[in-house]
C-alpha cells in the first residue's frame, strides 16, 4: 500500500513538473491581460532546441537555458501581435501553437532517431525548484508591489495607466516571462522526462497547462496542486486499468483535476479571470 | 557549317519525341497518416518510399504527410493532378476514401495498406509482425525471472491483439506459466502515455516489456529501470544498447519495389488489382527480427539465451537461443514450415479457437479478437 502511494507519487511529481512550469508561465501572461493559446508551440520549440543544444554542446543544462530562451522568442511575437497590433489574442495564440509544431516538424527532420547521451534526471532540481517558483511567485503577485501592478494590468488597465503604470511593458514581460517558462517545460521534455526527440512529442501537454491556469483560479499555489493531481491521475489511469475499464479511465485525469479545482475555486475577490483578460489596451481609451 | 547545324537539332527533336513515347513516367504519391517524423510507422513507409526511388529506375515520389483518417480524398486528387499514377495510401483509415478515389481515377493505380478492401484499380499490402512477435516472445518467456512480461497496446484492435497473442505463445511456449500484461494507451504516437504505462507495468513487477507505439519511449523507460525490452518497428536499440533484446523491423521498399516494378513492366495495371494482395511476412523480406539492422539477438543477451533450455515437440531439447534461430528459419522459409498460429490454440477462456494440425487464415488473423492464454489486463471486444 505504501509503496503504491510512493509510486504514485513520484509519477505525479515526474508528469506535473512540466505542466506546473508551462502553467505558471501561462497565469502570468493572463494576469498582465494576455491569454496566450500558443503554449503548446512554445513548449515544442522548447523541446527540439533543448534537444538539439544538449547533444550538441553535451549539456542538458545549456540546452534548457537556450529552450527557455526560444520560448521567450516566440512568446515576444505573441506579445507584439497581441499588445502591439492590438490583433485577436485567441487567433494570434492558437497560431503561434502551429507555428511551432510546424517550424519543428522542419527543423526536426533527422533528428528523430537520435539518442542523448546527456540528460538531466527525471526529478531534479527543476522539480523541486517548480514548487518553489510556484510559491514565490504567489507572493510576488499578492504580497508586493509589482504583483498589484501586474494584476491592475490585466483587472484595469485604463487604471493602471493613469496611475503611471506602463500597461505595454508590463503585458509584454508577462508574456516573455510565461514564454520563457514554457520553453523550459518542453526542454524539460525532450532532456529529462523522456529524452529523445520526436515530432510533436508534446503531445497536448501546452493545452492542459492552459487548463491548469484557469482552473486553478490564476493562482500559482494552486496551480502545484493542479498540476501534481493531474500528474498522479494520468499515471493512476493506466495503473488502475486491471479494476477499471480503460475507456473509462482515459478521460479521469481531464474530467477530475477540472472538478477538483472548480469545486475548490472559491467566490473570494480575486479569484475570477482579469477583468480585462483577452482585451487589447488602448492608452487614452477605455 | 549549317548542315551541322540541322543535323544537331534533328538529332535533338527525334530523342526527345523518343524519350518522350518509349517511356511512360512512373510517378508514385504517397499519403501518410503521420508525420515522417515519428520514428514509427509511417517514418518506416517514408523510408521505404526513399529506397524505393533510389531502386526503380525512372520512379519520381511525392508524399503528403500528417493526413487526417477521414479527408484523404481531397489530398488523393491533389496527387492525381501533380501527375501521379500510382497511389499509396498508407493507413487503415484510408480506406474507404481510396476506394472512393479509385472509382473516380480509373486509370490511376492505387494501392492501399493494412485494409482488405479492393477493386480493379486498387491493390492491397500490408508487412505483418506477428512472426516476429512471436521470435520476440519466446525470448521474454526465457529472460523474465518474476513470470511477469509487460506489453503497452496501442489500440485494442484486431492488428494489435494479434501481435499480443503472437508474442504470448511466444512466451508460454518457453515459460508455461508467466502472464503477459497488457496496458492501452488508446494513441499510436504518445510518449508520455506509452511512459506512465510503463511505470505501471513495471510496478506492478512486470519485468521484461514489449509494445505497440511509434516512439522509444519503452524501450528508454525500461532501460532506465535496467530492464529488458523489444524494439518496435524503428531499430531503438541504439537508444538502449544493453537492454534492447530483440524487436521488429519492417521493410517496406520490399514490397514497393516490387509492386512498382511490376507497374512500370505492365504486370499490374488499373484493370487487374482486384486480386493483388501483399500480406508479407519473414518470408518475402518485408519484415525482420531485430532492435537494429542485421543484429536479430542483441549480443548483451546471447549468453542468458543460450543457456536457457527448453523442450519442444519437434524439436526436442535445445537452448532459446536455438530455438529462436530455427523458429525464424522455418517461417523465412517460403513452404513456412512452422507458424505460431497452428492448432490446438485456446484463448484465455479455455474456448478453443484454433483446431489441433490446423492454420489460422489470413481473413481470421485480420479479425482476431480473442486473447490467448496467460495475457491478462482489460480486453475490449473479448468473444
Amino acid at each position: 500500500m505504501i509503496e503504491y502511494l510512493l509510486d504514485t507519487v513520484v509519477r505525479a511529481i515526474a508528469v506535473g513538473t512540466p505542466l506546473l512550469w508551462a502553467g505558471l508561465g501561462e497565469i502570468y501572461a493572463e494576469r498582465a491581460g494576455v491569454v496566450n493559446l500558443g503554449v503548446e508551440g512554445m513548449m515544442i520549440l522548447g523541446a527540439f532546441f533543448a534537444f538539439a543544444v544538449a547533444h550538441t554542446t553535451g549539456n542538458p543544462v545549456v540546452g534548457l537555458v537556450v529552450a527557455g530562451g526560444v520560448g521567450g522568442i516566440a512568446a515576444l511575437l505573441h506579445a507584439f501581435v497581441a499588445v502591439t497590433l492590438r490583433a485577436n489574442q485567441y487567433v494570434s495564440g492558437l497560431a503561434l501553437a502551429m507555428f511551432g509544431i510546424g517550424l519543428t516538424g522542419v527543423l526536426g527532420r533527422g533528428w528523430e532517431g537520435i539518442p542523448l547521451l546527456a540528460t538531466l534526471p527525471e526529478i531534479s532540481a527543476l522539480t523541486y525548484l517548480s514548487v518553489l517558483a510556484a510559491a514565490g511567485l504567489w507572493f510576488v503577485l499578492y504580497h508586493t508591489r509589482a504583483g498589484i501592478v501586474i494584476r491592475s494590468a490585466g483587472e484595469s488597465p485604463a487604471a493602471a495607466d493613469a496611475l503611471g503604470v506602463n500597461v505595454y511593458v508590463i503585458r509584454y514581460l508577462c508574456v516573455i516571462f510565461g514564454g520563457v517558462l514554457a520553453g523550459v517545460a518542453g526542454g524539460f521534455l525532450s532532456v529529462a522526462y523522456r529524452p529523445s526527440w520526436t515530432e510533436g512529442m508534446t503531445g497536448g501537454a501546452g493545452w492542459i497547462a492552459i487548463a491548469i491556469a484557469i482552473f486553478a483560479g490564476w493562482n500559482p499555489l494552486k496551480a502545484i496542486w493542479g498540476a501534481f493531481l493531474f500528474g498522479a491521475l494520468y499515471y493512476l489511469s493506466f495503473r488502475l486499468q486491471t479494476w477499471v475499464p480503460p475507456e473509462l479511465l482515459r478521460m479521469m485525469p481531464f474530467a477530475f483535476t477540472i472538478l477538483v479545482l472548480a469545486a475548490t475555486a472559491g467566490s473570494r475577490r480575486g479569484e475570477g479571470a482579469p477583468e480585462a483578460l483577452g482585451l487589447p489596451y488602448v492608452s487614452g481609451q477605455r | 557549317m549549317r548542315w551541322v547545324i540541322v543535323l544537331a537539332v534533328l538529332v535533338m527533336v527525334v530523342s526527345l519525341a523518343a524519350t518522350g513515347s518509349a517511356q511512360q513516367k512512373l510517378k508514385a504519391g504517397f499519403i501518410y497518416v503521420g508525420p515522417i517524423g515519428d520514428y514509427g510507422w509511417t517514418h518506416a513507409h517514408d523510408q521505404g518510399r526513399r529506397i524505393a526511388e533510389k531502386t526503380v529506375a525512372g520512379l519520381e515520389t511525392v508524399y503528403v504527410e500528417s493526413v487526417p483518417e477521414a479527408q484523404a480524398e481531397p489530398f488523393i486528387d491533389k496527387l492525381v493532378q501533380q501527375g501521379a499514377n500510382v497511389v499509396f495510401t498508407t493507413s487503415f483509415g484510408f480506406m474507404d476514401g481510396t476506394l472512393a478515389a479509385a472509382k473516380r481515377h480509373p486509370d490511376v493505380i492505387f494501392a492501399h495498406a493494412s485494409g482488405f478492401k479492393r477493386a480493379p484499380n486498387m491493390a492491397t499490402y500490408m508487412a505483418d509482425f506477428y512472426q516476429v512477435y512471436y521470435l520476440n516472445g519466446l525470448m521474454a518467456g526465457a529472460l523474465t525471472k518474476s513470470g511477469k512480461v509487460g506489453y503497452v497496446g496501442a489500440f485494442p484492435i484486431p492488428e494489435v491483439k494479434r501481435h499480443i497473442g503472437a508474442f504470448a505463445l511466444g512466451v508460454r511456449a518457453v515459460n508455461p506459466k508467466a502472464t503477459v500484461h497488457v496496458r492501452w494507451i488508446f494513441e499510436w504516437f504518445k510518449p508520455a502515455a506509452a511512459k506512465e504505462a510503463t511505470a505501471a507495468l513495471v510496478a506492478e513487477g512486470v519485468d521484461v516489456l514489449a509494445f505497440t507505439e511509434d516512439s522509444p519511449t519503452v524501450v528508454q523507460e525500461a532501460a532506465k529501470r535496467k530492464l529488458a525490452s523489444f524494439s518496435h518497428y524503428s531499430p531503438m536499440q541504439k537508444f538502449a544498447p544493453q537492454h534492447t533484446v530483440s524487436g521488429q523491423l519492417v521493410h517496406w521498399e520490399k514490397i514497393y519495389v516490387d509492386f512498382l516494378s511490376k507497374v512500370q513492366s505492365g504486370k499490374y495495371t488499373a484493370k487487374n488489382l482486384t486480386n493483388v494482395d501483399y500480406w508479407w511476412l519473414l518470408a518475402e523480406g518485408a519484415v525482420e527480427l531485430g532492435g537494429a539492422f542485421g543484429v536479430p539477438i542483441n549480443p548483451a543477451y546471447k549468453a542468458r539465451l543460450q543457456a536457457a533450455q527448453v523442450t519442444t515437440a519437434d524439436l526436442g531439447r535445445l537452448s532459446v537461443y536455438d530455438l529462436v534461430m530455427k523458429r525464424q528459419a522455418q517461417m523465412a522459409n517460403p513452404k513456412m514450415a512452422f507458424d505460431p498460429f497452428t492448432g490446438p490454440i485456446k484463448d484465455r477462456k479455455g474456448v478453443m479457437r484454433v483446431a489441433a494440425g490446423k492454420r489460422m487464415t489470413v481473413g481470421e488473423l485480420n479479425t482476431m479478437e480473442w486473447a490467448a492464454p496467460g495475457i491478462v489486463g482489460p480486453w475490449a471486444k473479448e468473444p
